[in-house]
């Protein structure tokens, strides 16, 4: 490795422990989310000098763009902090037990690791790709031979949805104060854009990094960024629509899967001829589905309803 | 070449150093939002010097994705968190 190299590194890393530290012991909550957020940005620079643009990919899309923008709004919401001088004693006695934990983790996790098989199942992958239905290794895993961990995926991510709908109400909808004008301008600028590099990403997903997660990501962040612009969720989507978009992804998958069944006479198994059109159905699916799920999550609670000719 | 594009890569990672410097000092929220947009710009440039060095192509869609993405964080702080909390509460001093 050239010196250069190992320079960029040391430093890179030296800045992800500063940012880190910063992001869990900030006094400051402002401080804390903006060093998460930066920590986020840095960490996908470190996963394209090990070489696995894939994670870069996924961690650039919702580390450092959805994440912030959710904790952001959680801040504004949260208000002024108060805070009295005797929480930073008590925390500084609380470190203890998590820093020998901690060390204790590391240990393992590092047994851990050395003790795995050392050529993993890379080979196992490379050498079914030509039954995959697509070009890239990753997609090939995670929408074909391990197509179940994706869908468990997505149906976490919408028991998420259910659970922070049922707890509260849409926060954008008592929010009043009308944006800056250059707001809407600029996003009337962007928002194509977002949909543009969505598409984009899940075309790209079928013979490179890219995929549903990242595409779903820039769509969600595309929508947000329309919501905190002044739109609101049009009266006729809001109720079955939105949530046969918020579950479609989910839905698309399980039909894909149990025809594969009846198709091929298991769960998830397509027909080789059939795969690559398949594995394209499911990811613009799940890419929108989750885009939709994201923007949920950013709302914080159902669009109300308006409701005609019913009590 | 390859060396010139890692040292460029450098030298704008130690900008970002810098503006973690600006992160931490503060004093008020906006300066800290400003050099976290500074450090998204920056690790844009980076990637795509890295892209130079290395040829892995999907180094320009992460850099796509960074410079489309950076217009949400600010645009959220502006809408959500700014005006609820102005000045940091605190008072600009060095942690």
């Amino acid at each position: 490795m050239h010196p250069v190299e190992v320079t960029f590194d040391a430093l890179l890393l030296f800045s992800m422990v500063v940012l880190a530290w910063q992001g869990v012991h900030a006094r400051n909550m402002f401080r804390a989310v903006v060093s998460f957020m930066m920590f986020g940005l840095l960490t996908a620079v470190a996963w394209v000098r090990l070489e696995a643009p894939d994670i870069a990919l996924a961690e650039a899309s919702l580390g450092a763009g959805l994440t912030g923008a959710l904790l952001l709004a959680t801040l504004g919401r949260l208000g002024p902090e108060r805070r009295g001088p005797r929480r930073r004693r008590a925390m500084k006695l609380s470190m203890l037990p998590w820093l020998a934990l901690g060390l204790v983790g590391t240990t393992v996790l590092l047994a851990v690791t050395l003790s795995l098989p050392a050529p993993g199942l890379g080979e196992a992958v490379l050498a079914a790709m030509p039954a995959a239905g697509v070009d890239s290794p990753v997609t090939a895993v995670l929408l074909n031979f391990r197509a179940w961990d994706t869908l468990l995926e997505i149906g976490v991510m919408l028991l998420a949805v259910i659970a922070l709908w049922s707890l509260g109400q849409d926060v954008l909808a008592s929010t009043s104060r009308l944006p800056a004008p250059a707001l809407p301008a600029l996003v009337r600028v962007l928002f194509p854009l977002f949909v543009l590099s969505t598409f984009y990403l899940l075309w790209r997903g079928g013979h490179g990094p890219g995929g549903a997660f990242p595409a779903g990501a820039l769509l969600a962040a595309g929508l947000v960024l329309a919501l905190l612009a002044g739109a609101r969720v049009p009266e006729r989507m809001r109720g079955a629509p939105l949530r046969w978009a918020v579950g479609g992804g989910l839905f698309a998958f399980l039909i894909v899967a149990v025809g594969g069944m009846w198709a091929a006479g298991a769960f998830f198994a397509y027909p080789p001829q059939h795969a690559s059109i398949l594995i394209a159905i499911v990811e613009i699916a799940a890419g929108l589905s989750i885009g939709v799920m994201l923007t949920a999550l950013f709302l914080g609670g159902e669009p109300t309803e308006v409701r005609r000719g019913r009590t | 070449m390859t060396v010139f594009y890692l040292a460029g890569a450098l030298f704008l990672l130690g900008n970002v150093a810098v503006a973690l410097a600006r992160v931490l000092r503060g004093p008020t929220a906006a300066d800290r939002m400003l050099s976290g947009e500074l450090m998204g710009t920056t690790a844009v440039a980076v990637l795509l010097l890295l892209y130079g060095a290395t040829g892995i192509e999907a180094l320009l869609d992460v850099a796509l994705v960074f410079a489309i993405l950076a217009a949400m964080a600010v645009v959220t702080f502006v809408r959500r968190t700014w005006p609820e909390d102005p000045v940091d509460d605190n008072g600009g001093e060095t942690p």
